[in-house]
């Protein structure tokens, strides 16, 4: 199978106290190098579990997930995950350059090396100033670009984002949505954004994949072919953006009701 | 799927601690409450409402105090204590952060070893006299033997407490940036536990000097707590009060002292730093 991950016959099924769920049922897609996929779904869907399988967190139930070829068995090397919480992703023991070098150090990297990328990350998210803060001191916005400045400085083949702006407000959301279409476009990494949010999905993704309700299989998936550049005043109101978010906003109401999809 | 937002959720470790703003109105009642119980003290026996040979007025205790100052005998028996305190202490702090973090690490070790925690560790230390002596006599063992059992449990049962407060998320960041079971342990699981640890570390330092002073007043094992036993058989009741006010003293400092480390090596926690307007 092609891609730099991909996902086949995924199941996961949680046992406990007598009782059986199957949180996954079946779930196979890929995700090409350089790709930037939004998983799309209804609230419960599976999303964090599907994600957690993928980030090597949770051993899947049945079927696998490859990264480069490779079964992930672990959390594997090449991968980053933000979190939607991230101020408890963060710790507040460290300061802000601290956390970002952290997983550094379990790579063979000299002192030097590891400065450099952290600069350049925090630089690149424009947090260069906030090296030696704590990130309590620091707003919510901002933490979390500390946390997505720890994923890059790892420099991962493929970033995974748990609704990673869930907890921010409306304004600083859209700064940190922009904030990762540039830095995809810029370091052409691979990034797999799950969210709730089909505005989100549909403004952010190059590609969507709509999950259906739990048992969670794939609902659809949407090629989006929005302009590569992309602003949050006019791709919001094009008609296209309309249209895209519209049959994405059915074919979650159809997984909700499951139906199959069309 | 968790959607609330957490920003507070570090749970306090033990008592709350407030960052001092004492204002000068609290200093200045303080003081004043301070020099009423003195002025207490030297009045009582004066006016003969206790009987001064049993209970000398200040005046007489502080002059005994002097006296013991510039006794050689007496920082001697000072250092046998603080050695005592001291050495006990760091073997219970040591063990306890070992012995906790393991039986933290090891999943099994904690169903293992709670009933056994728990049977063991209400037993009063000075219950443990007649053992001590038997094992040590005198010896600074004895003292020892007391005061490592006594805080060696504070320690353990903060450890085994802030372990357990590892947050989910931490762990899984941790886990997902390929941190080995030793990195977590360090850069995870230990600063979480920090703040029980230092609860616990302040909690066992009281907790070592009464041991260490009671087996020196049961034992006769050398220090102040000997000394106070000598002072009170030979009628020398102002030394024996002088002795007391001593360890008093030293509980106080000691108390100061951990609280300073903690506030130190905290600056980080919700405790110490208190809220941060963003």
């Amino acid at each position: 199978m092609d891609g730099l991950l991909s996902v086949s016959g995924l199941r996961k099924v949680y046992e406990g106290s007598g009782r059986r769920v199957e949180a996954i049922r079946d779930l196979t897609f890929t995700v090409d190098a350089g790709e930037l996929v939004c998983l799309v779904g209804p609230s419960g869907c599976g999303k964090t579990t599907l994600l957690k399988c993928m980030a090597g967190l949770l051993t899947p139930t049945s079927g696998e997930v490859l990264l480069e070829g490779r079964p992930v068995s672990g959390p594997p090397p090449g991968m980053a995950v933000v979190f939607q919480e991230y101020g408890r992703s963060l710790f507040p023991w460290m300061r802000v350059r601290e956390n970002v070098e952290l997983p550094l150090k379990q790579k063979p990297l000299t002192k030097e090396r590891r400065r450099e990328l952290v600069a350049d990350a925090l630089d690149s998210v424009g947090l260069g100033d906030a090296a030696g803060a704590y990130p309590w001191q620091l707003s919510g916005g901002m933490q979390q670009r500390v946390a997505i400045a720890r994923a890059l400085a790892y420099e991962p083949d493929v970033l995974l984002m748990d609704e990673p702006f869930a907890a921010v407000d409306a304004q600083t959301r859209a700064d940190l949505e922009d904030l990762v279409r540039g830095l995809w476009r810029d370091r052409g990494i691979t990034i797999l954004f799950v969210t709730h949010d089909i505005d989100e999905a549909v403004y952010l993704g190059e590609r969507v994949l709509v999950l259906s309700a739990s048992p969670t299989v794939v609902q659809e998936q949407l090629k989006v072919d929005l302009p590569a550049e992309r602003d949050q005043l006019r791709t919001r109101v094009a008609p296209r953006f309309a249209e895209l978010r519209t049959h994405v906003y059915e074919q979650i109401q159809a997984a909700k009701r499951g139906v199959a999809g069309a | 799927m968790k959607q609330t937002h957490i920003d507070d959720v570090r749970p306090e470790s033990a008592p709350p601690r407030r960052a001092g703003r004492p204002g000068l109105t609290n200093a200045a009642l303080g003081a004043a409450g301070l020099a009423g119980f003195l002025v207490l003290c030297e009045a009582v026996p004066r006016l003969g409402i206790v009987s001064e040979d049993y209970f000398p007025p200040l005046s007489r205790i502080a002059d005994a105090l002097v006296t013991e100052l510039a006794d050689q005998a007496f920082w001697t028996a000072l250092g046998d204590t603080l050695t005592g305190w001291a050495l006990g202490l760091a073997i219970a702090v040591t063990a306890g952060i070992l012995a906790g973090v393991v039986i933290a690490v090891v999943p099994f070790l904690r169903e293992a070893t709670a009933s056994t925690i728990e049977f063991l560790r209400p037993i009063p230390s000075v219950a443990l006299i007649p053992l001590a002596v038997l094992l040590y006599g005198t010896e600074l063992r004895s003292v020892l033997m007391l005061v490592v059992y006594a805080s060696f449990w504070q320690i353990l049962i903060q450890v085994l407490y802030g372990v357990q407060d590892v947050d989910p998320v931490a762990e899984e960041t941790a886990r997902s940036y390929g941190l080995g079971t030793w990195a977590r342990v360090r850069h995870v699981l230990w600063p979480t536990a920090l703040p029980y640890v230092m609860t616990g570390v302040r909690l066992a330092a009281a907790v070592a000097l009464i041991l260490a002073v009671t087996a020196e007043l049961v034992i006769g094992a050398p220090g102040l707590g000997a000394r106070i036993m000598i002072a009170q058989t030979s009628q020398a009741v102002p030394e024996m009060y002088a002795l007391v006010v001593v360890t008093g003293l030293l509980g106080l400092l000691i108390n100061v002292g951990a609280r300073t480390v903690e506030r130190r090596a905290l600056a980080w926690h919700q405790s110490v730093r208190g809220e941060v307007a963003v």
